[in-house]
């Protein structure tokens, strides 16, 4: 009994004896989600400081006699000569596979009333990219369910592929379609029981948006069944900058936990030019010099930090960027448009003309380009959809001088012909991805002329035909088209006989 | 940040610059820089004066530890305290008594912009937030 008495009296001992050394500052001045802070002489770069009340704030600025500190969380409390502390800490989240089907904010703190999240892992949000050796070469196909895009723009797990177009022109879509398609080819993985099958997760960052396009967003994804398989990471225009700053990084952590876990994940950034826009405005109000269009000279820096976080790694998992970019009046020469193309791994452009004239997705074939190439496609895919950007490419160009002659040679017409089908072929409904078998028997109907007897306008109609009849008659046919990944002479031939089966029912 | 508060700063900065010999305050060169300032009034002496009152503020705060204590504290620990401080920093740093009943119990140490905390309403505050 003694020997208790005296264990806990040491416990006490040590406990009353301990002296606990603290770096401490007092706000000068605070405005705009930004405090100065004298003091902190201790505080390093990036640290968290600790503000009374439980915000918490980023040191930015280290200068002689002063910090900088962007403020996360409510800063009404806040006022002059208020004691704040160095924490010794980098900014954390919490990551795992709890956060799935959630919504967080860019803290990691749940904001869709579903209780705490049950994980006990932190990532912090700003780490240094995966360096050259521990990465490998991008190889495998990450669908996104859009035709247009698998075919002639594919995207490959670990690449950064841009999205880029005016406002209104489907930039979300092509990202919520994709997260979608993802769910599905999870279930589908999942079920069969494939064990070497990588599902892909899902995190969307939503930047600056109105709180009604989450919500859509979540409604979307919920009505699909993705969000199981999907993170929110919501800084929406109603949060202070420093969130909207911040959000983007914590979306990367969340990423970064499945990929360094051995899984595959997806990040979408939804957008990067508001995310500029927090940034100046944090930068300005830290009085930091400004350069062109007033953003700070380390813009690019805030973005190509950002994006080379998705890689993907050697003997580890991947993470896989779709950063959204919104162009004024279409022009890519802007400022923050040029610096992430420039970082990105290619871009998909989406054209407001093609938008306008039902061409959707509005895929503009000739602007959009994917760095990674064929590498990151199935075999089938580039057996049937090889020649399409080429084909499209010749199509606009006829197109353009067929506007000034009515006289075509046989040749030509058919040219104009086949290329205004595939334009056809590749207007898709919003969230309604479809499986890469799907396409590739769409692709080689095509190829193979089935859509040729079919009058223009008439061929969206015959490619859903087409579509069901393979999905509801020919499943066993599409599975093994999925599991083989390429066309040998059998799997053709039954596509063949496949496609005049549907020709010979589509005619009656 | 206006340029006639940013030029007040660097002046304030020098000035403040000149009141040091060997790494510490000097009284007589305080003296000297504020007769200085008397004498040939520089642009906005009012800002001047309120920047170098706040640096020469901080630079006294880092010789000076104030001991914050709730019960008795006697000469023999303030020059405890002193004589450690003094190791740590190396420099001289003297040391003050401030009672300060909110406290509870124990000592609370500030040097410059350090806090060393050992007492009972630290460990409660800290004990609330980690809870």
């Amino acid at each position: 009994m003694s020997t208790v008495l005296e264990q806990i009296e040491q416990q006490i001992a040590s406990l009353s004896s301990k002296v606990v050394k603290k770096n401490t500052g007092n706000i000068r001045t605070v405005a705009d989600g930004v405090a100065k802070i004298d003091g902190l002489s201790d505080v390093m770069y990036n640290e968290m400081v600790q503000f009374p009340g439980g915000a918490i704030g980023i040191a930015l600025n280290l200068e002689e006699d002063e910090v900088g500190c962007v403020i996360l969380g409510d800063i009404a409390q806040l006022k002059e000569g208020d004691e704040v502390t160095t924490t010794g800490k980098l900014l954390s989240v919490p990551v795992g596979k709890a956060l799935l089907g959630r919504t967080v904010d860019a803290l990691g703190n749940p904001v869709d009333g579903k209780g705490p999240i049950d994980t006990k892992e932190f990532y912090p949000v700003e780490k240094i990219a995966p360096g050259i050796v521990a990465r490998k070469s991008v190889s495998q196909p990450l669908f996104t369910g859009i035709m247009a895009i698998d075919s002639m723009i594919p995207i490959g797990r670990g690449q950064r592929e841009l999205i880029i177009g005016d406002r209104g022109t489907g930039k979300t879509t092509i990202t919520i379609d994709t997260i979608i398609n993802q769910a599905k080819i999870n279930k589908v993985g999942l079920a069969s029981g494939d064990k070497n099958f990588r599902p892909v997760y899902s995190i969307y960052v939503a930047v600056g948006q109105k709180n009604s396009n989450i919500v859509r967003t979540l409604s979307a994804l919920e009505a699909a069944g993705a969000l199981e398989f999907t993170v929110i990471v919501a800084a929406p225009a109603a949060d202070n900058p420093a969130n909207q700053y911040i959000a983007p990084y914590s979306g990367a952590a969340i990423g970064e936990w499945f990929m360094e876990n051995g899984m595959d994940a997806l990040i979408v950034y939804d957008d990067l030019s508001k995310h500029a826009v927090a940034y100046r405005q944090i930068s300005l109000i830290l009085k930091r010099p400004s350069g062109r269009e007033a953003y700070p000279g380390d813009v690019f820096y805030l973005h190509s930090r950002l994006l080379e976080r998705a890689a993907r790694l050697e003997g580890k998992g991947s993470l896989t960027a779709l950063p959204i970019i919104e162009t004024l009046a279409g022009d890519v020469s802007a400022y923050i448009p040029t610096n992430v193309i420039s970082i990105t791994d290619g871009q998909i452009f989406l054209e407001t003309d093609l938008f306008n004239q039902g061409i959707r997705p509005a895929v503009s074939v000739g602007l959009s380009v994917s760095r990674v190439g064929s590498a990151a496609q199935i075999k089938a895919t580039k057996q049937v959809g090889g020649k399409l950007k080429g084909e499209l490419a010749q199509f606009r160009e006829l197109a353009a001088f067929a506007q000034f002659g009515s006289d075509l040679d046989a040749k030509t017409k058919a040219q104009l012909d086949r290329g205004g089908r595939i334009v056809e072929l590749f207007k898709q409904p919003a969230f309604a991805p479809q499986p890469i078998e799907l396409q590739v028997s769409v692709l080689f109907a095509m190829q193979k002329g089935f859509f040729d007897p079919i009058e223009l306008r008439k061929v969206v109609d015959a490619a859903t035909s087409l579509k069901g009849f393979f999905t509801t008659r020919k499943d066993a046919l599409l599975t093994e088209i999925r599991t083989k990944a390429a066309l040998d002479k059998d799997l053709e031939d039954k596509l063949l006989a496949a496609c005049e089966e549907w020709k010979s029912s589509y005619s009656a | 940040m206006a340029k006639h508060a940013k030029i007040a700063q660097q002046f304030a900065r020098q000035l403040f610059k000149l009141s040091l010999a060997d790494g510490a305050v000097s009284a007589d060169r305080v003296a000297g820089v504020l007769a200085f300032v008397e004498k040939h009034r520089p642009p906005n002496p009012v800002m001047v004066l309120r920047v170098y009152q706040r640096l020469v503020a901080t630079e006294l705060a880092k010789s000076q530890a104030v001991v914050e204590h709730s019960g008795a504290v006697d000469d023999a620990m303030l020059a405890t305290i002193a004589a450690a401080m003094s190791r740590r920093y190396g420099r001289t740093v003297t040391a003050a008594a401030r009672p300060n009943a909110a406290l509870l119990a124990g000592l609370r140490v500030h040097v410059g912009d350090d806090i060393y905390e050992s007492s009972v309403a630290g460990q409660l505050a800290a004990l609330a937030s980690s809870v």
